[in-house]
């Protein structure tokens, strides 16, 4: 009978860490959730997705950083016109930008290309998907700190998706081209029903 | 004491259905497999070169060691890092390192893998890694990533080739300079580094 009680609180100490284990999606990783709760400059919308804006590191992490004053979930995918799993994913995301931009989502989506292709290559890609989501360049001599700065456990392959919820938590991130209800649940979640 | 046994199944039932559970939420996008840490030992596998005779690790690493590099035949990056790729081979391999080539993505059949190398004039051993067993062994996500592993099977670097997809641009030469370090018998000083660069397309 003695052995119950400390039985008892390694069974849950058990179920504990394993209900960390089992969650890593849910649970934010370091690099952007701690940044994330700062506050930043607010970031506009921009509904004209074939002006392409140029960021640099500091840009970056301005986004990631978050507005207080704006209170809206985050989705932000990073990707470029080079990347086939991109390409492929893109009109889903351009779907769920249209079907959620109503309903609260703030949507950034992140280009890798090359800065020489601002005005080309980027541009057409978006006219040609439709988008009207912001669409922003980074161009960083080194990419490393760049991915450090989204996330630890990152290591830069394309494409990457994260949602925050309005405290900066990660809530979703997905490597590779993105399950469309996947990304659709985990956004109903955070944002107000359809109207 | 028949409470206690029942207790304890109770809790290893826990655990093992907890276990099942982190197992279950391993190979999908958000929760990619893991590589090594550096300093492990890699153990010896086996995969078919292009045109399908087995190569253990062990057979194609020189007396030196080896650098693995997952690559492809689309992504333009991996692409981008052909030329650099061929050269590191003819460099090193007078060096006693090999550079062994491994293609992961489901969606490049070996054919095109074979047709791909001889284009490019690789002339480093190109494997088929069908099922991405591999990849998942060594957490690889993107291509190019690379293993250096050195005489004794320890990994000693695992990341990009350099800064820059283009040459003009390149100011940190990583993989180069970690291999010269390992060859010269200093402790490396950075043993990684992080690059944007395609997803290896997984077998589902």
């Amino acid at each position: 009978m003695r052995l119950r009680f400390p039985l008892l609180l390694i069974g849950l100490a058990a179920v504990c860490a394993l209900a960390g284990f089992a969650a890593p999606a849910q649970t934010p990783s370091t690099g952007v959730a701690s940044r994330a709760r700062h506050s930043g400059p607010f970031v506009p919308d921009g509904l004209d997705a074939t002006e392409v804006s140029e960021i640099d590191l500091e840009g970056l992490k301005k986004i990631l950083q978050r507005d207080p004053k704006d209170p809206r979930p985050l989705l932000i995918n990073f990707w470029a016109t080079w990347c086939d799993g991109c390409r492929e994913e893109f009109p889903d995301l351009v779907r769920i930008d249209n079907d959620y931009r109503d309903r609260g989502l703030n949507f950034i989506s992140v280009s890798l290309d090359e800065v020489t292709e601002i005005k080309t290559t980027v541009p057409d890609f978006l006219k040609q998907m439709k988008a009207q989501m912001r669409v922003v360049l980074l161009n960083v001599k080194d990419p490393e700190p760049a991915i450090h700065a989204v996330d630890e456990t990152w290591d830069g392959a394309l494409p990457a998706t994260y949602l925050f919820d309005k405290d900066g938590k990660v809530v979703f991130k997905y490597f590779g081209a993105i399950k469309p209800a996947e990304l659709r649940s985990a956004i109903d979640k955070l944002v107000r029903g359809k109207q | 004491m028949k409470k206690h046994h029942a207790l304890s199944l109770f809790l290893a039932s826990i655990l093992i259905v907890g276990f099942a559970a982190v197992a279950g939420s391993g190979r999908n996008g958000s929760d990619l497999p893991a590589p090594p840490a550096i300093g492990t030992t890699i153990d010896d596998f086996k995969l078919p070169d292009t045109d399908g005779a087995e190569h253990s690790l062990k057979s194609l690493t020189g007396k030196n060691g080896a650098v693995l590099i997952f690559i492809s035949v689309q992504c333009p990056v991996s692409n981008g890092y052909n030329e650099r790729m061929e050269k590191l081979a003819q460099d090193y391999k007078a060096k006693g390192v090999n550079v062994i080539g491994i293609n992961s993505n489901a969606t490049e059949p070996v054919a095109a893998v074979k047709s791909h190398a001889a284009e490019k004039h690789f002339t480093f051993a190109v494997l088929k890694d069908d099922g991405n067993k591999i990849a998942d062994r060594l957490g690889a996500t993107r291509t190019p990533e690379t293993y250096v592993i050195d005489a004794g099977g320890k990994l000693v670097y695992h990341g990009r080739i350099d800064n820059s997809q283009n040459t003009a641009n390149i100011t940190s030469n990583d993989l180069r300079e970690a291999l010269d370090e390992m060859l010269a018998g200093k402790p490396i000083s950075k043993t990684g580094g992080a690059a944007f660069g395609c997803s290896i397309k997984r077998a589902s």
